[in-house]
């Protein structure tokens, strides 16, 4: 017996030594291989006499940009151009999962309806949406923008508060701004809270999204207090310019609409099949347990679908960070878009393309990880 | 979408290309039969496909005319439309052969790109559309507009300097087709078009209605338009910059598409014998034969010939000759002897 044992861990050590041997190899190889291909690319760069290296980063762009987050101006340099760029993107990503998350639990939800309208117009929703290629959808929506809308001269107005042109969406923003921000800021914080206090009762999971929503409505409250005690900066038309008010081009409305009800549409899908996959017996326990049909959906149908929905959600979310590389076919400055100009300014094709992946690399796995740890927590929750 | 066809062409570039090798380029066109030259996708005047795939164009007349000197056949020429931002990757990557689209000669280009201009075919300048209605008649009345422009070009610098200078503000909308800031200009998303004059010219025929709209007087640059080809083999370089200058010189010479057979035998003038391959053989000191200047003028026309069938008075983008007219006329064209 004791011989047969030795013998077992001889060949069990043996097979662990060729299993690392295999895999060294393996990672030796491409290893070799990235370094040959970097070789390479030096030395044909270099025999093409054409410059290389990231030194050009600190040099001077040399041109504008049109949306511009944070200051820059074109003595500014490459850097600080792929910085606007990225935040640009960022921005028009981080409103785009907002609003197709919304559009898309609402359609998705309204999909189950009994009501034979309410869930035809969802399903047509769904198929439009989905079915259109998006680069179709967002020179759809940006030509309805630019032909449909008035010029900046006769802009559509409500009441001197918003202006819609061809020059974008003009909105009047509490006069003064800081104050404004600071208390929707803290009005978001007391709203979010009470908001999850109040969901904590009735939901095992989900009362995260609850109390984003209560947060959100508790600042766009405040926000509307300051402006109506301390008045508006209103958008007015001056010259060329409108000058006051807080501005949306078109390039970002059409890019940030045509994302938002592109991925939407897929989320309703998502949303509807973690709903359906839901066993029927669920649904039969909770209202035999006296539950209301709200109940039930809040407190036993709609947690176990968030299970079911979040991975897949993650991935829609990281498309749509990917799609807004679309940006450049209606003129929004995102960072491919810079990237673009930047490798016509000085031709390193080669390195603005490898920051651009790092980039959108970075972006999405920061998304995986967050979505990892929703995922934790709802998976988690119900036990 | 057009950083999508730069990607495998620098990596093309990067990973797998082999260094190029002097005087390969002359051998390569001979063993295809066929020169692969890129083009504008839409530069009327420049380079512009019709309804049956036919290219016109100052442009493209130069590649055909590469083609009748090295493969003695004008036609022998395929055409590979590209924007601008994948023009200097396709050349650099050896997925064309010359490239003749309307792009401008800076020091730059000339030196960190891996290509080498061949010489000027069109001395440009930029400039500004705007709407009529608008009622601006200078470049300095534009404070706080917003201007439509083209990513990857030169006209993006410019309008930053120009602005810059004048200490006005401008909202650049940048795409990155001209077709796509065409119809946003003309929709009235902006109410200023930027680039060289010579495209807004062409982009002016495109208009709805083109009396609408004006091309202002002010050129803030100096944009010296010319075919380029890859670094590292001189023998191809001279021939692309000398066809250049045959078209030039042959304008100079009085010889045209019509009248080229008769000089041929009736002009005793030993600079034109020389041009002609009568008397000297200058081609073979490019790697060509006697006859490949005739051919040029032959097959193609000269210089002042092409102005006129694509850029003149009588086409649709109706511009003047001005500075592109012969040194002898007060114009800027000039070669260098053919001998």
């Amino acid at each position: 017996m004791i011989g047969a044992d030795a013998a077992w861990r001889a060949r069990r050590r043996a097979r662990r030594r060729r299993d690392w041997l295999l895999q060294g190899a393996v990672a030796l190889l491409l290893v070799a291989l990235a370094v040959l291909l970097a070789r390479n690319v030096a030395a044909n760069l270099e025999a093409r006499q054409i410059k290389s290296g990231f030194a050009f980063l600190s040099d001077p762009a040399g041109f504008n940009i049109g949306e511009l987050l944070f200051d820059y101006t074109s003595r500014h340099s490459y850097l600080r151009a792929f910085a606007i760029g990225l935040s640009n993107t960022l921005r028009v990503a981080l409103a785009g999962v907002v609003l197709a998350s919304v559009l898309g639990v609402g359609i998705g939800l309204l999909r189950l309806s009994h009501h034979p309208l309410v869930s035809g117009l969802c399903d047509a929703y769904v198929e439009v949406f989905r079915n259109i290629p998006l680069l179709i959808q967002l020179l759809a929506v940006y030509l309805l923008i630019t032909e449909l809308l008035p010029g900046s001269n006769d802009a559509w107005s409500v009441e001197g508060m918003a202006l819609l042109s061809k020059e974008g969406l003009q909105i009047a923003v509490p006069e003064p701004g800081r104050l404004a921000l600071l208390c929707a800021l803290a009005a978001f914080a007391v709203g979010a809270l009470l908001g999850m206090h109040a969901a904590r009762r009735w939901l095992e999971v989900g009362a995260g999204l609850v109390a984003l929503a209560s947060g959100a409505l508790a600042a766009l409250a405040a926000w509307l207090v300051v402006g109506a005690v301390g008045g508006w900066s209103r958008p007015v038309l001056d010259g060329f310019l409108i000058s006051g008010g807080a501005s949306l081009t078109p390039e970002f409305l059409a890019l940030w609409l045509g994302l938002a009800l592109f991925t939407s549409a897929s989320i309703a899908e998502i949303v509807r099949a973690g709903a359906l996959a839901v066993p029927a017996g669920q649904w039969d326990a909770a209202l035999a347990l006296g539950m209301t049909r709200a109940q039930a959906i809040a407190g036993a149908i709609f947690p176990q679908a968030l299970r079911l929905a979040v991975p897949p959600l993650a991935s829609q979310y990281m498309n749509l960070i990917k799609n807004s590389s679309l940006a450049v076919v209606v003129g929004y400055p995102d960072l491919v878009s810079i990237g673009n100009t930047s490798i016509n300014q000085n031709g390193q094709a080669l390195e603005v393309i490898v920051i651009i992946m790092a980039a959108y690399l970075s972006l999405n796995l920061v998304v995986a990880v967050v979505m990892n740890a929703v995922n934790a927590r709802v998976t988690r929750a119900p036990r | 979408m057009s950083i999508k066809h730069s990607i495998p062409a620098a990596l093309a570039i990067a990973a797998f290309a082999l260094p190029a090798h002097a005087g390969k380029t002359l051998d390569a066109v001979k063993a295809r039969g066929q020169l692969v030259c890129g083009v504008n996708t839409s530069g009327p005047g420049f380079s512009n496909a019709d309804s049956q795939g036919r290219w016109t164009g100052l442009d493209v007349d130069f590649c055909r005319a590469v083609a009748a000197a090295v493969l003695n056949d004008a036609s022998k020429v395929k055409f590979v439309p590209l924007n601008s931002q994948q023009r200097f990757s396709s050349l650099q990557a050896g997925e064309i052969d010359v490239l003749s689209r309307n792009s401008t000669w800076t020091l730059t280009r000339d030196a960190s790109l891996g290509v080498v201009f061949a010489g000027i075919n069109y001395f440009d300048g930029q400039g500004f559309m705007v709407p009529k209605k608008l009622k601006i008649d200078s470049a300095k009345k534009m404070n706080g507009a917003t201007v439509c422009v083209q990513a990857g070009t030169t006209s993006e610098k410019n309008v930053a300097d120009y602005f810059g200078a004048n200490g006005m503000k401008y909202k650049p909308v940048v795409f990155d087709t001209a077709e796509a800031i065409t119809s946003a200009f003309f929709a009235g998303r902006c109410q200023v078009y930027t680039t060289d004059m010579s495209d807004l010219a062409g982009a002016r025929t495109k208009a709805p209605n083109a009396d609408d709209y004006v091309i202002l007087p002010q050129v803030i640059s100096k944009e010296p338009l010319g075919p380029s080809v890859r670094r590292g083999d001189d023998e191809w370089f001279q021939i692309v910059r000398w066809t250049l200058f045959a078209m030039i010189e042959g304008e100079e010479n009085g010889l045209t598409q019509a009248n080229v057979d008769e000089q041929k035998t009736s002009n005793k003038d030993p600079g034109v014998q020389r041009f002609l391959g009568v008397s000297e053989d200058t081609g073979k000191l490019l790697g060509l034969d006697a006859a490949w200047a005739y051919r040029v003028i032959k097959q193609v026309g000269n210089y002042g010939e092409s102005f006129e069938r694509n850029l003149g008075p009588k086409t649709p983008v109706a511009l003047p000759r001005g500075v592109n007219n012969l040194w002898t006329k007060g114009g800027l064209m000039y070669a260098p002897p053919l001998r």
